[in-house]
This record gives structure tokens, sequence and C-alpha cells, in this order.
């Protein structure tokens, strides 16, 4: 019935006559557009409704200044928008410009799909000098931050009010975060969690690790801290799991799909302070606050600014002249500061910062990113090609340590032996 | 009964009734009976329970959906899920979505209906050489995975300039590409006596006139079957439009849900949940309607031969 050598034939010919096509779509000359005959870039963004029609207003703004150039914009949500963009840049079809995310940045960057921005005119002036090194790969600038988000411990003030707990003032070691957390479990009576085991999230990890001035990744991409560092730092809540200080593992895959802090099961948790509106959304809390991430050495919170988006271009387009137009007045201009607000991140270009005016829950955000200016230093290099997965792989193998299936040592074990497998494919 | 012939037997009949269900009173039958559909109701309950979930849902307030809460009714019981999913997206209108979602699963039903009913008459009645290497391989397709032709297949269309149009979604079904219809379709046909073909040939009718006069009015349920799949499964598909579609005008319903729901930012889980509802009622009336014609089919075939 099948007869392998035809069916052979014809797939061969197949990808043959795709890579005849492919060799068709030679880049033609750069064009220039006019009022009157305008050029056409395509710009894709992943987000919901609300940044949809933001996005819309900034783009219509845009056409308005740039009668010449005329924006295609185009939206999906996170998960599929990578999805799409693996399968454009197999098939040379990335759209001009593009929102970015920084864990894809060194992937497409290496691969050659994204255009050095530092060879078109766009304006980096208004930029901290710490935060562009994260757009960066050996020397070619790939993307440029429109926001920045910092890390923060966040807490419901309602909750620590009716518990009779007095609101922390951010300054805090490991130990007094620890305490806060069982204070707030025990006095709820287990009714209320101090929060999920922090010691779960990478980016906590890492500021840690740049509280004692050790690198998560050295420059070579390898992995710059031990596995007695990472055993330490799992068990600095060794004591706390399985109390009322730390939600159980059980109880946040009950909560799914909302996080234990936006359910109202704990009264704190470390991450972005741009997960604001988000929990706002999800708990109905009146008001949460930020304050910053514990430290053992006050001086060095290890906090830094990291881009919550970016913006690049493809490598292949058409108009460079026009996307790098584009990209400009995105994280430029003032008025885009306006429309967005901080629904991107707090604006990373002063101009458009000192452009917007912030209220309510945006400007929250942005006092605290004022307030731990002092602490910040350089923001990482892009992570390294797969760091998504060794995120991943490091929460999961956390909730195997509070399932109480791994032990620490067997759950630093394990994650080594991820990271080094998975450094190693990608060396 | 052989067992009266046993004299231990008539000693126990004098002691206790042998069990015979046949001597059941009414009383236990009733019983019986009801508790058949007690079990058989909670059964039910527990497989329609996240429809049902998903119904009450769309009428709480974000907030109060998921997470912590688990009573199924909120007292907060309002439409306002509705009216937001039926404002739709970044200027998009809601309508839009179910429109293009219609085309889409509409377009792949008649396609699909009109390519591989073709196509099976050809494999199951028409002796053509190489027959049975093209149904080897049409069956070969059927254990290609997907993913393996995403990128090729994006590549074509692509340079074709067809990219962000509707042809990549639907061109597959008018040529018979969905090969486990054709072959749903062939095995139907094959069951059909073909003493019918022959009766139509000796007077006189040639392949067009049996298979429009004969053939397809006796394939209704396989035709009934695939239209149901086919729009279903094309009413669902979410990487098909997500690869090919580009505007936001030309999106279906299964793009436009997950707009709802973004971990970085805010997300409205009643909105989509209504919007889910929504787009959920297509589904089941395509489902109700043809659903009598499948139970049609089969007593029809039962009764053959």
């Amino acid at each position: 019935m099948i007869n392998r050598r035809n069916f052979l034939t014809t797939v061969a010919l197949g990808t043959a006559s795709a890579a005849v096509l492919a060799a068709c779509g030679q880049p033609s000359p750069a064009q220039t557009g006019s009022a009157e005959n305008p050029v056409t870039i395509n710009y894709t963004w992943w987000g919901n409704d609300d940044r949809a029609e933001r996005t819309r207003k900034a783009i219509a703004l845009f056409e308005s200044k740039n009668p010449d150039i005329k924006v295609n914009g185009n939206f999906t949500d996170f998960a599929g928008y990578w999805q799409k963009r693996a399968t454009e840049a197999a098939g040379g079809g990335l759209p001009d410009v593009m929102q970015w995310d920084l864990s894809y940045l060194r992937d497409y960057g290496q691969r050659n799909q994204l255009l050095d921005l530092s060879t078109v005119k766009i304006d980096t002036s208004a930029f901290d000098k710490s935060l562009l090194p994260s757009g960066q790969i050996r020397g070619k600038t790939y993307g440029i931050p429109t926001s920045t988000n910092a890390f923060a411990v966040y807490y419901d003030p309602a909750k620590l009010a009716s518990l009779g707990i007095s609101e922390p003032d951010g300054s805090w070691t490991y130990d007094e975060y620890n305490a806060f957390l069982t204070e707030v479990g025990t006095k709820s009576g287990g009714a209320l969690f101090g929060s999920s085991d922090y010691t779960s999230v990478w980016w906590m990890f890492n500021i840690w690790l740049r509280q004692q001035n050790i690198e998560a990744f050295t420059e070579d991409g390898k992995l710059g801290f031990s596995k007695d560092d990472l055993k330490e730092w799992w068990n600095k809540v060794a004591d706390l799991r399985g109390t009322p200080a730390i939600i159980s593992e059980e109880r946040i895959t009950q909560l799914l799909p909302k996080s234990a802090f936006g359910s109202n099961a704990t009264a704190s948790e470390v991450t972005w302070d741009n997960f604001m509106a988000g929990y706002l959304g999800d708990s109905g809390a009146k008001e949460l606050k930020l304050v910053p991430v514990p430290s053992d050495d006050p001086d060095n919170l290890g906090l830094f600014l990291k881009p919550s988006m970016l913006m690049v271009a493809s490598a292949k387009t058409k108009n460079k002249d026009a996307a790098a137009r584009f990209i400009d007045f995105m994280v430029n201009d003032p008025e885009v500061g306006q429309i967005f607000k901080t629904s991107r991140g707090v604006p990373a270009s002063k101009t458009q910062r000192d452009g917007t005016t912030f209220e309510g829950t945006d400007k929250l955000v942005v006092d605290y990113e004022k307030s731990i200016e002092k602490y910040l230093k350089d923001a990482p290099e892009p992570p390294i090609v797969g760091f998504g997965t060794l995120e991943a792989s490091f929460k999961r193998i956390s909730a195997d340590l509070n399932f109480g299936k791994l032990d620490v040592n067997g759950a630093a074990d394990a994650w080594f032996k991820e990271a080094e497998d998975l450094i190693k494919q990608n060396a | 009964m052989t067992t009266i012939a046993n004299p231990t037997t008539s000693v126990a009949d004098t002691q206790a009734p042998h069990y015979n269900p046949k001597s059941e009173t009414a009383g236990a039958k009733r019983l019986k009976s009801i508790i058949f559909h007690v079990v058989a109701l909670a059964v039910t309950a527990v497989v329609l329970y996240p429809a049902l979930w998903m119904i009450a849902s769309s009428f709480k307030p974000n907030a109060e959906i998921g997470g912590s809460n688990t009573s199924l009714w909120s007292s907060n019981f309002s439409f306002d899920n509705f009216v937001t999913a039926m404002e739709g997206i970044g200027g998009v209108s809601t309508m839009t979505f179910f429109t293009n979602s219609l085309i889409l699963a509409l377009g792949a039903v008649v396609g699909t209906i009109l390519s591989a009913s073709v196509s099976a008459y050809a494999f199951a009645r028409i002796k053509f050489p190489g027959r049975s290497m093209f149904f080897g391989m049409m069956i070969a397709t059927l254990l290609l995975p997907f993913h393996v032709v995403i990128i090729p297949q994006y590549i074509i269309f692509n340079q074709l300039g067809l990219v962000d149009t509707y042809i990549p979604l639907l061109v597959g079904k008018f040529l018979a590409a969905d090969a486990f219809f054709v072959f749903l379709m062939v095995q139907f046909m094959r069951n059909l006596p073909a003493e019918l073909d022959e009766a139509a040939r000796i007077d006189g009718a040639g392949h067009a006139r049996i298979f429009g006069s004969i053939m397809l009015p006796l394939m209704k349920p396989a035709l009934i079957s695939t239209s149901i799949f086919s729009f279903i499964w094309s009413w669902n598909d979410f990487l098909g439009p997500l690869l090919y579609l580009n505007t936001p005008e030309k999106y279906p319903l299964p793009l436009a849900l997950r707009l709802f729901v973004d971990q970085t930012q805010s997300s409205d889980y009643g909105a989509m949940i209504a919007m889910s509802v929504l787009a959920l009622l297509p589904v089941l009336v395509f489902f109700l309607v043809f659903q009598r014609y499948i139970v049609e089919g089969v007593s029809t075939q039962g009764l053959k031969g």
C-alpha cells in the first residue's frame, strides 16, 4: 500500500519547491514614502484589549505626525505571540517592528533575525545608562527598552491592619522578612498565609546573588554561582515550609489560574512592580503597597531596572528608516507616555517619563522606582538562550521541594543537571 | 431449572425463597430504576460540571472567579461580563469575530464535503492506475504530525503572498487535504452495495450521475458526521488562524478569546468566560440540528443487508 520510495520522492520534491520559492524573496532596495504615497510598516505586539486600545491611539498619533508612513498594527496573546514569531522567523516573514520580551532577545539576536538598531537613527540620550546594556548583545543593539520594572515586595495593608501587624518599611534582612511571614501566618490562625515560597522565584534568587556580588551568568553564558549557593538559598525558608508562613503547593495549584496573592490567600508576594494592576484586578483589594526586597547588606539591595519590554526591528525589513522613526517615537515621545501611562511599565526614557502625569496606582509604581534609585546597579545582560526553560525548571523543582518530593540537596542536584545540560546544548 | 431434581434445594425452599429476578415485586423494580437514574444523573452532573461552572462564572464579577472562591453562584449576579465581551477588542467588534469564525467554519464544511466525497468516490469506485499508491499516500498524511508541515507550509503561503488571507486556512479543505474525512467516506462507500452502481450503469448512467444520484443520497450519514466534525474543528482551531492571520479584523473567535487573558497584564476572566459561553452556542446549535441525522443514519444502516 504505502510505497516508501514514492512517498520520499514526494516529500523531497515538496521541500525542494519550498526552497526555490524561498529563494525568490530577495530583499528589494529601501523604499521611501511621501504623504501621497506612504510606505507601510507592520507593527505587532502582545497584550490585552486595553493595550490594543492604547496602541491604536499611539499609532494614530504617529501617523498624523508622519504622514509619509502608515503603520499596520496587529496583536495576539503572549503565548501565541511567540509561536507565531518562531514560524515567521523560519519563514522569513517577521513584521518590521515588534514589541519584544527580554528573554527572547538573545535567541533571535544571535540568529541574526533582528536589526542592529545602532545602525539607524534612534535617540537614546534620555535613557538611563545602566539600562541600555540589557538590549545589547556582543556590542550590537538589538532592542530599545520602552519601559522598566523592578523587583519588590507587595503587601496588602488592609490585611495587615486587620491582624494588628504594623506595615513594613522595606529595610529588612531575610530573617526579619521570615519573621514577618511567620507573624502573619500565626496571628491569622492559618486563615491567611504569609506569602508563597519566595525562594522559588528565580529573579529573587538572582537578586540575592547580586547582593553578594555574584553574577548569575558569566559573560560566556555559563553559571556564575555554585551548587552550595543554591542550597543555601533554598535552605533560607527550610523552617517555614509546611507552616502557615508559606502557602502550600497544593493550595497554590487549587487557586490556579490566579496567583495566591491575587486570590487573597497570602498577605505578601515578591515579584515585579508592574504586576500591580493585575493583582488589584484579581484580588479586588482597595490598595496594595510596594517595599524593597530584603537584604542582609543594607547598602546593597541587588536591585536593578529590567526592561519590561523592548522595541526591536526585523533584520529583513525593507523600511529601516521608517521602522527607526516609529521605534524612536514609541520610546521617546511624551504623548506616547501619556497614552500608555504605566501599562507597559514605567517609561524608560526620561523625556517620556517627565511628559507623563501619573496618578493612583501608576504613581505608586513610579514612586517605588524613584525610591530605590540610589540602590540601582547595572541591569544584567540579556538572559542566555533557553533561559525561559531554566526559569520554569527553577520553579518546578522548588515546587517539588515544597511538596516534599525532594530535599534541598536533591533539588539543587536536579536543577544543576538540567541547567548544565541546557547550557551544553546551546553552546 | 434443573435443580428441582436435587433434594437439597427442596429443603432450602422451605427455609427461604430462591432469588428469582422474574418474581421481583414492582416496588423493587422501581427502586432499581430510581437508583439507576440517580447514579446516571450524578455521573452526568460530574461530566457537565465544568460547563455549569463556566456558565455560572460568566455572571460573576472578575474578582470572584477562580482563586479561593469556591461557591458556584455569586450574590453579585450581573450581565456585565457579556456587555464587556460584546464590546469587542481594540476597536474590532465581537460580531466581526463571530462572522469570521462562521465564514471559516462554513467554508471548511462546504469545502470538505465537496472535495472529500468526490475523492472518496474515486478511491472507492473507480479503478485507476496507482490507486492503492495514492490511497496509501493519503493515509500517510494522517500519520504526519501537523507540526512537521507548519514551517514549509508557511513558507509556501508567505512566498505566494497569501498570508493574512483566508486562503491558507481554506484551500486545503477544498482540495481534500483532510485525509481523515476522505478515509471515513471511502470506508462508508465500500459498504454500499456495488449492485446499485451496476444497475445504474446498465441504465446508462456515467460516473457523475452515479455519484450525484446514487452515492450522495446514500452517504447522508457520513456527510453529516463529516460536517459536524469539520465545523467544530474549524470553529475551535487556534493555531492555523494564529499563524496565517495578521489583521485583527480578520481574527476568528479563538484568537479573540485569548486576548482577554494576558499573563503580563491584568486578565479579564469574566469577559473571557462570557465570550466562551457565547462561542459555544453556535457549535451547540449546529450539533443539536444535525445530531438527529446521525442517529437516523445509524438506524438506516442497520436496516440494510
